[in-house]
């Protein structure tokens, strides 16, 4: 492809990307006219106060969390599977929403099952805060874990291994728990977007901020990577370091949006298949802000769906980035009859 | 070394400075009420989850426990004069106070269907605008509300939509307190409507259930009827025990049943225990300490209850043939055996949701009566307004 064919193709995206901006805003539940949308957002009164508060205080923080979100999963799942070379990897290999799923089950089931009280950790932040510290504990032990161990595709097997070990954690904690608490913990596991207050938004916009500025600083090595451990280095690449710089930049992106918004699946995996199938390059220089935007793309049109727009339902935003993605990914891989990676 | 746990170090930095900033309120500036708290006779007795106190202008409503184990009080103050604004602002500013009301509420969303019975029976129940999950909502002039249209379905399965309440922008949201954050919640306090803790289904004894009522009748400015409806529950109730109380042989009791291979059965001092126990019953688990449900293996409970005279509340079943498809070892108890297996499953309202679970926490005296009527059918006539027996 040549450049001005990237430069159109970015073009296309980002329009796609405003338009599924505005369209997240203005579908949900409440039936806001399109003329008194245009009036929310040109500082106009709007005709109800309620439209006004709906608009500008529950789906704008709604929709900037979708976009975070969905870009933040985006990247992070491109830097796995750049570095385990592997097309399966996703932003959670690492065991990261593993740990959050520890992390919360203890918070919310862990009084009933096995006597610890959440209360002193109680009030609006504790969620949050359970699942970072989960999330962070995990990671620590997977980047001590990375610094003895050489290979990179051990390290995937470790991931895998801590993430079994706290999902039988969890379902011990499940089986002894009161169904009211198993359905806080289940609807935690959907993921929901919405409802966060704008400190939050706030909060998880900075770091995702450090998070992707740290994986624009990896961008050269990223490239050299997929050649393969062996030859990077002959390249020159400090490889520990590199490797190090990817997995923070992952854990502060899938961390913190698991935190605030809940293990959100699949987008991180399919994503970067979905953008190399319309961009076909390894360059991570083009690949990288086109998952961003892919990623935000998706994650606004799930949460529109799942809003199911003009009525009482909402849908777990989980469910419906699978039933919408996963079709359109088996149907790019038939079509083009080969994985590009 | 040390780089390698700077991302989880910010993260968790991050979260700390949160708590850090959510603690530091405003200055403290008490209310200036000189006025003695004046108590009203609707002072609560069996209830141990609120208090009202009454002033000259105002009444503070305090909720001790909105959820088990909860241990700040939520303070709220009614306030019966919109005009009043200089009391308004200095009870707004308090650091005692969590949230201020104009009384009486004119618009409602409750979020469960154990607050419809009082505010029907306060003559309010115009004033309720929407609930989540209409479904589960029995009583008749409740449901022709909602066929009307007056009531509006504002989420599913208890959990609320914040967009559609936000549409409504009632005078209060009544919630269930839930330990820990409610997202939902906190967007509706950011919205201006204020959300209140109703810790109704906290109570294990069974006429602090139904005192409830008094927390609504705070709201509306009617203390008075609530006191005098729940003074009538409380003579019924405390009747019905007194009769049961002089029987001699009380009839050993099993409850609950299975999901999956655990069963599932009230704890001693849970609400369902007190009941069976002042029935004139012999609950088997009498002495269990705690308030919520114990988990049993079947071997455990058919040691203990196969030879149990009744069976009261098994779960959601509603007939014989059924426990025993579900599992043969429903069929090797007595209660089952000789047919004196008495659910509350089958009274149901027009759109499937139980009765019992609606009205009974209302209505203790009710199902007292029932209860009595079942164990010591010789000492009540048979009452079957929540309890029938299981069909073939």
């Amino acid at each position: 492809m040549s450049k001005s064919t990237y430069t159109y193709c970015f073009i296309g995206l980002t329009l796609v990307l405003l338009l599924s901006f505005f369209l997240n805003l203005s579908l949900g539940s409440v039936h806001i006219p399109i003329n008194e949308i245009f009036e929310g957002f040109t500082g106009g009164e709007l005709s109800k106060k309620s439209w006004e508060y709906i608009l500008l205080d529950y789906r704008l923080p709604k929709a900037i969390t979708a976009v975070i979100a969905g870009a933040g999963l985006a990247v992070a799942g491109l830097l796995m599977q750049t570095l385990f070379r592997n097309p399966l990897a996703g932003p959670f290999v690492l065991g990261i929403s593993s740990g959050a799923s520890l992390g919360v089950a203890l918070y919310i089931l862990g009084g009933t099952a096995i006597g610890i009280s959440s209360i002193y950790i109680s009030g609006k932040w504790g969620l949050i805060l359970a699942s970072s510290v989960g999330s962070a504990s995990v990671l620590l032990i997977v980047l001590s874990v990375a610094s003895r161990v050489r290979d990179t595709m051990a390290l995937l097997i470790i991931g895998l291994m801590v993430g079994s070990i706290t999902s039988a954690v969890v379902s011990v904690l499940s089986y002894f728990s009161k169904a009211e608490e198993l359905q806080r913990f289940i609807f935690w596991s959907f993921g929901s977007l919405g409802d966060l207050s704008w400190r939050g938004v706030y909060i998880l916009t900075g770091c995702f901020v450090i998070g992707i500025f740290l994986s624009i600083l990896s961008l050269k090595s990223l490239n050299t990577l997929l050649l393969g451990d062996m030859y990077a280095k002959t390249l020159g690449l400090k490889f520990s370091r590199t490797r190090l710089t990817i997995i923070i930049s992952t854990s502060l992106l899938a961390g913190s949006i698991t935190a605030f918004a809940g293990p959100i699946a699949f987008i991180g995996l399919a994503v970067p298949h979905l953008i190399r199938q319309v961009i076909p390059t390894a360059n991570h220089v083009i690949l990288l802000p086109a998952v961003m935007i892919g990623g935000a793309i998706l994650m606004l049109l799930c949460d529109t769906l799942a809003q199911v727009p003009y009525s009482q339902y909402t849908l777990p935003i989980n469910a419906i980035s699978a039933l919408l993605g996963a079709p359109v990914v088996i149907w790019l891989l038939v079509r083009k009859k080969k994985v590009l990676f | 070394m040390k780089k390698m746990v700077l991302a989880p170090v910010i993260l968790l930095l991050i979260n700390l400075q949160l708590l850090s900033c959510k603690q530091q309120s405003e200055p403290i500036k008490e209310t200036s009420s000189t006025v003695e708290s004046v108590q009203l006779e609707n002072a609560v007795t069996y209830a141990e989850g609120f208090n009202i106190t009454s002033y000259k202008d105002y009444t503070i409503l305090d909720i001790t426990k909105a959820f088990p184990g909860s241990d700040k009080v939520y303070s709220y103050a009614l306030l019966n004069d919109s005009n009043n604004t200089q009391l308004a602002d200095s009870l707004k500013n308090s650091n005692r106070i969590d949230q201020t009301l104009i009384t009486p509420i004119q618009s409602i969303i409750v979020t469960s269907t154990t607050h419809i019975p009082s505010l029907e029976t306060l003559g309010v129940a115009q004033t309720l605008v929407g609930f989540p999950g209409l479904d589960y909502i029995s009583s008749p002039l409740s449901r022709k509300r909602i066929d009307q249209n007056l009531i509006k379905e504002v989420g599913y399965n208890e959990s609320l939509n914040t967009e559609l309440v936000i549409e409504l922008s009632p005078d209060v949201v009544v919630s269930f307190g839930v330990e820990g954050e409610n997202k939902t919640l906190n967007t509706l306090q950011n919205a201006k409507i204020p959300v209140i803790y109703n810790g109704d289904w906290v109570e294990t004894h069974p006429l602090g259930k139904a005192e409830w009522i008094k927390f609504f009748g705070a709201l509306y400015n009617k203390a008075h009827e609530a006191d005098s409806i729940f003074k009538r529950i409380e003579r019924n109730y405390l009747s019905t025990k007194e009769k049961a109380k002089k029987i001699v042989d009380k009839p050993t009791v099993l409850s609950g049943a299975m999901y999956k291979d655990v069963w599932y059965v009230p704890n001693g001092e849970s609400w369902q225990a007190k009941i069976i126990d002042d029935a004139g019953g012999n609950y088997l688990w009498s002495q269990t300490a705690g308030t919520g449900s114990i988990t049993m293996s079947v071997e455990a409970v058919l040691d203990e209850g196969q030879d149990a005279a009744f069976w009261i509340a098994p779960a959601q079943y509603t007939s014989y043939s059924k426990l025993l498809s579900d599992n043969k070892v429903y069929g090797e108890f007595d209660s089952f055996k000789n047919k004196r297996i008495y659910t509350f499953a089958k009274q149901k309202g027009i759109k499937g949701g139980v009765l019992y679970y609606e009205l009974a926490p209302n209505r203790p005296d009710l199902v007292l009566e029932d209860l009595v009527s079942i164990l010591h059918p010789e000492q009540m006539p048979k009452s079957s307004i929540f309890f029938t027996p299981l069909d073939e």
